[in-house]
């Protein structure tokens, strides 16, 4: 193979902005069907995540098992039964020349060409990834790709890592972590009632719990599955049986109205020893007069929402009404956060 | 007023939910269920048109004691799942919403004297 020899790259060419992988993706998702995981209707905070997160903080840089053109069929097959895995990148200082898979090896002792080199019987139509994608891009290329790896280039075209599915799987559990952490750190401080959350006020017992539950446009089949949970959670902390209905009463009015007239979104949870509170929050399209949204028997609702036995336009109205306090804030088109609150005592 | 009451009043059948040993405090007919949400009552036998998973949840939600489902209509079998899971007895009826409301009616007024 000559010196000048390259792979033919079937993704991820010259170095894009932000946006325009952004925008790829978006288009990705729209041709392919149902979107990422973590995007379309999942949390925002997954959705945010796999944003920042970049396919460099996944990869593994170091350490990478590889084998050279020269290197036989046969030497790639010991290092991936010695190492656990499904394929080696053929790579010369930085440069990537193909990949030796499985299929490969499985062909090449089925054909007698296993101490040939590998540059003879590498793949050379490959897929990669940039180190500086969003980490959203990656996980959609393991949907698309029956690929256990990718190659991670950087903007030279060196090679600079490789990111397997458990590379992914590793970075999100580790970080999810962390957001959730963060999550219930704010709910602790908001919890204790002292002024600026910064502390937990005298005489409130140490421990809350705290749900999230995604709420997916138009999946009435589902919608009041989050509120029938949080009956369940105030059931089985004891709390009085009043007190359980209304905050279930106004979480399912909340789930229903995510699920009926927003683009999607969530019900967070949040119980403690003095209240119980619920936040709803959409992604779009806000409501355009929230005051009349909020009066009894207003409603945009049409005619199969109203089938199924909703739309009747008392859902806003129905949770102010059973709650201790009542918030709302909409912003066309970025959506609409409801925050409910029930005091226990 | 029992579950095998209502069975009985309303020429019905126990098709989900398992028997239960409530017994009837108030009752509300309606098709919406932000209509059913509103009501405070205990114990409460919905009497409803509304054959969806969306009856039983929300049955669940107001701690109801029994669904009726009228005019025999075919009862979706996630609605079947929801109620068995839920443990909320499903009762289908062939009677009217408005002929139920009679009939139970009368069962709590004799019941009552």
């Amino acid at each position: 193979m000559a010196e000048g020899y390259s792979p033919k790259i079937l993704t991820g060419g010259e170095s894009k902005s932000d946006d325009e992988i952004l925008a790829a993706h978006d288009k990705v998702n729209r041709v392919s069907g149902p979107g990422l995981p973590g995007t379309g209707d999942s949390p925002l905070v997954i959705m945010e995540l796999l944003q920042r997160l970049r396919v460099r903080d996944v990869m593994r840089d170091h350490d990478i098992i590889a084998v050279s053109r020269a290197d036989t069929m046969a030497r790639a097959e010991h290092l991936m039964k010695l190492n656990h895995i499904s394929g080696v990148p053929v790579v010369e200082g930085k440069r990537l020349f193909g990949i030796v898979s499985v299929n490969d090896i499985i062909k090449a002792l089925e054909g007698g060409w296993i101490d040939e080199p590998c540059q003879r019987h590498m793949a050379t139509n490959l897929v990669v990834l940039e180190a500086d994608m969003p980490l959203a891009f990656a996980i959609k290329f393991f949907q698309n790709y029956t690929f256990g790896r990718f190659p991670v280039l950087n903007k030279e075209r060196d090679l600079v890592g490789i990111v397997s599915q458990r590379d992914v799987t590793r970075v999100l559990m580790h970080e999810l972590t962390s957001e959730i952490a963060k999550l219930e750190g704010k709910a602790v401080a908001n919890g204790g009632g002292a002024a600026g959350g910064e502390a937990r006020s005298e005489g409130a017992l140490p421990y809350y719990s705290m749900r999230q539950f995604i709420v997916v446009r138009n999946d009435l089949s589902n919608a009041g599955k989050a509120a029938n949970e949080i009956k369940k959670m105030l059931k089985d902390a004891g709390i009085n049986n009043k007190i359980v209905r209304r905050v279930a009463v106004a979480a399912y009015e909340l789930e229903i109205n995510i699920c009926i007239h927003s683009l999607g979104g969530s019900i967070t949870f949040i119980l403690d020893t003095e209240k119980a509170t619920i936040v709803a929050k959409d992604r779009g399209p806000g409501i355009k007069d929230v005051e009349w949204a909020c009066q009894d028997g207003t409603s945009t609702a049409n005619d199969w929402i109203r089938s199924m036995g909703f739309g009747a336009g008392m859902g806003l109205a129905n949770s102010k009404r059973v709650a201790d306090t009542f918030d709302i804030q909409s912003k066309i088109p970025s959506g609409t956060t409801v925050m409910c609150e029930f005091m226990l005592k | 007023m029992n579950i095998a009451d209502i069975v009985k009043t309303l020429d019905g059948t126990l098709v989900a939910g398992g028997e239960s040993d409530r017994t009837v405090g108030s009752v509300v007919a309606n098709d919406l269920m932000s209509d059913v949400l509103l009501n405070d009552g205990e114990d409460m036998l919905l009497l409803t048109s509304l054959a969806s998973d969306q009856a039983i949840r929300t049955a669940n939600i107001v701690g109801a004691m029994c669904v009726v489902v009228h005019n025999a209509k075919p009862l979706p079998k996630t609605m079947c799942q929801v109620a068995d899971t839920l443990g909320i007895p499903l009762v289908s009826s062939p009677l009217s919403k408005y002929d139920s409301c009679v009939r139970i009616h009368d069962f709590l007024a004799a019941e009552a004297k």
